[in-house]
C-alpha cells in the first residue's frame, strides 16, 4: 500500500513536521520532568495556540509532547524522588534508590532505552490490531473497571515494604484523600468539612508532590552534612546484553501497558503500577531487591507507561473516543480544525491514522536521542550539596503545585501532605500505597456505583454479574487467585500459624 | 532495619493520632449518607474508614510487644522525639517554607523566592554568603525561565 | 524554537509588579479565562475555538485554564473570588442556573455580569444501534412495561441527562436506573459497549457515532426535525406536552465578576460580539449542531432568566428540585 507508506513517512519527510516533532519531544521531556506541568496542560495550551496552523503540524507537535512528557516524568522521579507525572510514580520506587547508589547515569540511560522499546511496542500494537483492541476495550463494563481497581489495590502487598498493616492503612488513607470533594453522582460533599475550596477535590498531583518531593526533601535534612554520592557516569547507554536481558520482561510489561492504556477508563499511571507489580512477581532474583534499586523495577513501569501512549491512541483513532485526558484534547483539536473524530475518521481521513503512527515512531526516535544526551549534567544535579538541593526542591514543588491551578490553597495542602508524609516515612509507612489509593480509590468508588446502578442496586445481581460474564469472570478469578496466592492472605495466615 | 524491635520516640503517639484521624474519617463518612453500603455516596468512605481503624489497631497491637526507648518523664521523651524526628534543621527549614508560602502573594514570586532560597541556604550551610547568593540567583533564573517564560505558567 | 513555540500566548514577559490599572487602558495585560469544565469537553472546545478570535479583537492574550469539579461550582467560585477588574473571565455552561434549585451553591449567573451568551446546543436522546426501539415512543412503551429496568447514562446531578430526564418525567413517567459517568465521553463509550441503554447527549458529542451507525437517535429535543440530524424525530412526536419547554438546550456563556466597571464590560462585550460573529467560529458551532446566539446585555440577562425559569420549574414538576423555585423567587414560565 504505497499510500499508507507515504502517510506513514509524512512526518519524516516534511522538514517542518520533522522539526515540530523534535521540538515537541524535547519540550515534552521538560513538561514531564517538571512536577505540576502536565502533558494534558501543555496540549490544551497548544490547542488555542495551533489554532491557525495546519492540523498535521498541530498533531505532530502534540505527539512529540505526549511521548516526551510520559518519558520525562521519570527524570525527576529518578533524580529527586519527585515523580514529574503520575505515570512515573512507580519509576521512583527503584529509580531513586539507584540514584542514591550513584547510578543516575545508568538509571536514566536504561529508562530511556526501555521507554523507547515500550513506546515502539505500543505503536506496533496500535498499527496492527487497533480496531480489534478498540472493540475489546468497549467490552469493559463498569463492573470490570471495579475488578481492575480491585486488582490494582492488591498491589499494596508488593508496595508495603515490611508492614502490611501499614500499607493497607496508607492505601485507605490515599483512598479517602482521593474521594474528597463533591460526589460525582449525587453532588453531595464528601470529607470537605464545609470548605468550598475542597469541593473540587484535591488534585492527586498535589498529594504526589507533597508526599514524594517535600517529604523526601525534609527527610534528607537528617543527613545534611553527609557526603553526597558520587555519580558514576562512565557508562550511560546500557549494553546490548543488559537490554537483551530485560527484553522478555519489557515485552510483557509493554503489552500490559498498551492494553491498560487502550481502556478508556485507565491510563499510564495505572499501567505502570501494574507493570511494576508484574515485575516484582515474575522476577525472582533481581540483582538488587525491589525497592532498593532493582533495574527490573525501573524497566517495568517505564516500558508500560510509554506503551500506554500507543494504547491511548487506539480508541481515539478507531472510534473517536478518548483513551485518556490527552487524547480527549486531541479529539478537541481535530474538532476545532474541522475534522470529525469518530468511527468514520479512518475512512474519511485515512491519512490521520498512518500519519500518527509514523509520527509516534519518529517521536520515539527523537526520545532516544534527546533522552541519552545531557545525562551527565543531570547527574551533576544530584551531586550538589543537600543544603543547596533541598531548598531548590522546595521551590520546585511550590511552583509546580501552583502551576496546576494557580491556587495558593493547593500549595499549602502540598506542604501539609509533605509534613504528614515526612512523619509517616519516619514511622515506617510507605508512600507508594498512598498514591495507589489516591489513584485507584475514586476509580473503584465510581465503577462500583455504576455497576450497582446498572443492576438496580441489587447486591445479588451485582455479584452474579461478576461471575457470569466471561470477561468479568476472568478478572474475578484473577482477583481471587492473587488474593490466595499472594502475600497478603498468605502472610496473615502464616503469621497465625506461627 | 536493626531497630525493628524498638519503637521510635513518638511512634505510639503518632499512631494514636492516626487512629483519631481514622475515627474522624469514619465519623465524616457516616455523615455523608448514614450507614448504607449498597450504593450510596458514603459507602466507600465508610469502608475506607473502617479499614483505616482496623489496620491501625493491628499496628498498635503489634507494637504492644515492642518496647519504646527507655525514657523517664515527659521532658525526656520530648527531647528524644526532637532528636530523632524533628532535628532543628528540619523545624527551622519547615518554618522558613511556611513563611515563604505566606510571603509569595504579598511580595510576588521573584522577591519571595530569592529571599527564601538565600536565607535557607545560608542557614543550612551555616555561612558562605557569596556562594549561596550566586546559587540563589542562578536557580531562581532557571526556575523562572522554565515555568514562566517557556511554559507560560501563572506565577504568584 | 521551543521557546517561540510555547510562547504562543505570548505574555509581556516579566509583568510581575502590579501596575496601576486605569480603566481607559483596559486591557493592558493578560486576561485569565477560567473554564468550568475539563479539557476536551464541549465547553472547553467552544472556549478554545472562540478565544483566538476574541484575542484579536481585544489585542491581548487570554490564558485559558480548566478548573473543573463539582458540576462547575469550583470554576465559578474561583472567578467570583477574584478582583472585579475584568482580568478574570468565566467560560461556563448552563449548569450555574440550576445550582440554587439543586442546592449545589447559593449563587447563579444573576450573581455575575454576562458578557456573551455564545450559543445553544441541541440535545439528542441516543441508544446503541442494536436496541429494539427506534424512537422515544418505543422506549417509553418499554419503560412503562418494565419500570426501573432501563439503564440511562447520566453525568451526575445538574448534568444534562438528569435535566432532560426530569423534563420528560414532568410530562410522562420514565422510571430508569441512573448510571453516572464522568461526562459525555465515558457515557458514549459505555453506550457503544452496550453497558447502558440510552443517554441524552449534546448533539456535538454524539453526531459522529450516529452518522457511523453505531448509535441511533431516538429523538432530538426540539419542536421540528433539525438539519444536522434530519432523520431523528423531534421529541414532541412522542411527548407533545414537551412543546412548552422548547426551544431548550444547554448553552455556553462568558461572564465576569458582578462589580466589574461598566467600561470594561463594554469593551469585553464588544470584543466577544466580534469574536462570536466570526465566520470560522460560526461554522464551528454549525458543525457541532449548535445554534449561535451571540447575546449581550439585557438580551443575555433575559435569556438566562427565561432558561432558568423553564428548567427549574420542569425539575420542580418532576420532583427533582431540592429547593423549590418558588422559594428562590424564580418565576413560573
Amino acid at each position: 500500500m504505497p499510500e499508507t507508506v507515504s502517510y506513514f513517512l509524512m512526518a519524516w519527510t516534511d522538514p517542518s513536521l520533522l522539526l515540530l516533532t523534535a521540538a515537541g519531544t524535547l519540550a515534552g521531556i521538560y513538561v514531564g520532568a517538571l512536577p505540576g506541568l502536565s502533558v494534558t496542560m501543555a496540549t490544551s495550551i497548544l490547542i488555542s495556540f495551533t489554532f491557525a496552523w495546519d492540523i498535521n503540524q498541530a498533531l505532530a507537535l502534540i505527539v512529540g509532547i505526549y511521548c516526551g512528557g510520559v518519558y520525562g516524568g521519570s527524570r525527576t522521579a529518578i533524580l529527586l524522588n519527585i515523580p514529574g507525572a503520575p505515570s512515573a510514580v512507580a519509576t521512583s520506587f527503584d529509580g531513586y534508590p539507584l540514584a542514591q547508589r550513584g547510578e543516575v547515569g545508568q538509571a536514566i540511560g536504561l529508562s530511556t532505552v526501555m521507554s523507547v522499546i515500550g513506546g515502539l511496542i505500543g505503536v506496533l500494537v496500535l498499527a496492527s490490531v487497533a480496531p480489534f483492541l478498540a472493540e475489546m476495550s468497549l467490552q469493559f463494563a463498569p463492573r470490570d473497571y471495579f475488578l481492575i481497581a480491585g486488582l490494582g489495590l492488591l498491589l499494596v502487598g508488593s508496595l508495603s515494604a515490611q508492614s502490611l498493616a501499614r500499607g493497607i492503612f496508607a492505601a485507605a488513607l490515599g483512598g479517602v484523600i482521593g474521594l474528597i470533594g463533591l460526589d460525582p453522582v449525587t453532588a453531595e460533599p464528601r470529607f470537605t468539612l464545609g470548605f468550598t475550596n475542597l469541593m473540587g477535590g484535591i488534585h492527586y498531583v498535589v498529594v504526589m508532590i507533597g508526599m514524594f518531593g517535600v517529604a523526601e526533601a525534609l527527610f534528607q535534612l537528617h543527613q545534611l552534612n553527609a557526603e553526597t554520592v558520587r555519580q558514576k557516569v562512565d557508562r550511560i547507554v546500557p549494553s546490548l546484553n543488559l537490554v537483551l536481558k530485560f527484553l522478555p520482561l519489557s515485552i510483557r510489561t509493554s503489552i500490559i501497558g498498551v492494553i491498560v492504556g487502550a481502556l478508556p477508563g485507565t491510563g499510564g499511571d495505572i499501567a505502570s503500577l501494574f507493570a511494576y507489580d508484574h515485575a516484582k512477581r515474575s522476577v525472582k532474583n533481581p540483582a538488587q531487591p525491589f525497592g532498593k534499586g532493582a533495574y527490573e523495577g525501573l524497566v517495568a513501569p517505564e516500558t508500560a507507561n510509554n506503551a500506554a501512549v500507543g494504547g491511548a491512541y487506539v480508541p481515539m483513532l478507531t472510534l473517536g473516543m478518548p483513551g485518556d485526558a490527552v487524547t480527549a484534547i486531541i479529539i478537541g483539536a481535530l474538532v476545532i480544525h474541522g475534522l470529525n473524530p469518530g468511527p468514520m475518521l479512518m475512512i474519511q481521513t485515512p491519512h490521520i491514522f498512518w500519519f500518527t503512527v509514523g509520527n509516534l515512531v519518529l517521536a520515539n526516535l527523537f526520545l532516544l536521542i534527546f533522552g541519552l544526551t545531557g545525562i551527565r549534567i543531570f547527574a551533576r544535579i544530584v551531586e550538589l550539596p543537600r543544603a543547596i538541593l533541598i531548598p531548590t526542591i522546595m521551590v520546585l514543588c511550590v511552583v509546580g503545585t501552583y502551576s496546576l491551578n494557580s491556587s495558593m490553597t493547593e500549595v499549602y495542602w502540598m506542604l501539609g501532605f509533605g509534613l504528614v508524609g515526612y512523619f509517616m516515612k519516619i514511622y515506617g509507612f510507605q508512600m507508594g500505597p498512598v498514591i495507589l489509593g489516591v489513584i485507584l480509590g475514586p476509580l473503584m468508588d465510581k465503577s462500583y456505583r455504576q455497576a450497582m446502578s446498572s443492576v438496580g442496586n441489587d447486591g445479588t445481581a451485582f455479584l452474579l454479574d461478576l461471575v457470569t460474564n466471561p470477561l468479568s469472570l476472568i478478572l474475578t478469578s484473577a482477583v481471587i487467585l492473587l488474593l490466595l496466592s499472594n502475600t497478603p492472605l498468605r502472610r496473615v495466615l502464616s503469621r497465625r500459624s506461627r | 532495619m536493626s531497630q525493628e524491635k524498638l519503637l521510635k520516640p513518638g511512634e505510639r503517639t503518632f499512631n494514636l493520632l492516626l487512629l483519631v484521624l481514622s475515627a474522624g474519617v469514619l465519623y465524616e463518612a457516616y455523615q455523608i449518607s448514614g450507614f448504607d453500603l449498597l450504593n450510596a455516596p458514603g459507602a466507600f468512605p465508610l469502608i475506607l474508614g473502617m479499614i483505616m481503624i482496623i489496620a491501625m489497631l493491628v499496628i498498635l497491637a503489634e507494637q504492644r510487644h515492642r518496647s519504646g526507648t527507655a525514657t523517664s518523664g515527659v521532658g525526656n521523651a520530648a527531647k528524644q522525639f526532637i532528636q530523632c524526628c524533628c532535628p532543628r534543621e528540619m523545624t527551622v527549614f519547615t518554618a522558613m517554607a511556611i513563611i515563604y508560602l505566606a510571603l509569595l502573594h504579598p511580595l510576588g514570586f521573584l522577591p519571595a523566592t530569592i529571599l527564601f532560597l538565600f536565607l535557607s541556604q545560608l542557614y543550612l550551610r551555616s555561612g558562605k554568603m557569596m556562594a549561596s547568593g550566586i546559587i540563589t540567583i542562578i536557580t531562581t533564573i532557571v526556575i523562572y525561565a522554565l515555568f514562566k517564560i517557556i511554559f507560560q505558567v501563572y506565577l504568584p | 524554537m521551543i521557546r517561540i513555540l510555547l510562547t504562543g500566548l505570548a505574555v509581556m514577559v516579566g509583568t510581575l509588579g502590579i501596575t496601576s490599572e486605569t480603566l481607559a487602558d483596559y486591557p493592558e495585560r493578560n486576561i485569565e479565562g477560567i473554564i468550568q469544565w475539563g479539557a476536551g469537553g464541549a465547553t472547553d472546545n467552544v472556549a478554545r475555538s472562540l478565544t483566538p478570535h476574541v484575542e484579536k479583537a481585544l489585542d491581548t492574550d487570554i490564558v485559558l485554564n480548566n478548573r473543573p469539579g463539582g458540576t462547575g461550582v469550583i470554576g465559578m467560585n474561583a472567578v467570583m473570588h477574584k478582583p472585579a477588574n475584568g482580568y478574570t473571565l468565566l467560560y461556563g455552561a448552563e449548569n450555574p442556573q440550576l445550582y440554587p434549585v439543586l442546592d449545589l451553591a447559593s449563587y447563579d449567573y444573576s450573581d455575575m455580569t454576562p458578557i456573551n451568551i455564545i450559543g445553544q446546543g441541541l440535545v439528542v436522546i441516543a441508544a446503541p444501534a442494536d436496541k429494539d426501539w427506534d424512537n422515544l415512543g418505543d422506549l417509553l412503551d418499554y419503560a412503562h412495561q418494565h419500570p426501573g429496568e432501563l439503564r440511562m447514562g447520566s453525568t451526575g446531578k445538574g448534568g444534562l441527562p438528569d435535566t432532560v430526564l426530569a423534563m420528560i418525567n414532568s410530562v410522562d413517567s420514565l422510571d430508569v436506573r441512573n448510571v453516572t459517568f464522568g461526562g459525555d465521553g465515558p457515557g458514549i463509550t459505555a453506550l457503544l459497549g452496550g453497558h447502558i441503554d440510552f443517554m441524552p447527549l449534546s448533539l456535538a458529542g454524539a453526531q459522529e457515532q450516529i452518522e457511523a451507525g453505531r448509535l441511533k437517535p431516538l429523538a432530538v429535543v426540539a419542536k421540528e426535525p433539525v438539519d444536522a440530524l434530519p432523520d431523528a424525530p423531534p421529541i414532541t412526536q412522542a411527548l407533545p406536552e414537551m412543546e412548552s419547554y422548547l426551544p431548550w438546550g444547554p448553552f455556553w456563556a462568558v461572564s465576569v465578576h458582578k462589580d466589574t466597571p461598566d467600561q470594561i464590560v463594554k469593551t469585553l462585550s464588544e470584543a466577544y460580539r466580534k469574536g462570536v460573529a466570526n465566520r470560522e467560529f460560526q461554522q464551528f458551532l454549525k458543525n457541532n449542531g449548535a445554534e449561535p446566539l451571540n447575546l449581550q446585555g439585557e438580551e443575555a440577562r433575559d435569556f438566562l432568566k427565561n432558561w432558568q425559569s423553564v428548567t427549574a420549574w420542569a425539575l420542580e414538576n418532576a420532583g427533582s428540585a431540592k429547593v423549590s423555585p418558588e422559594e428562590l423567587g424564580i418565576p413560573k414560565p
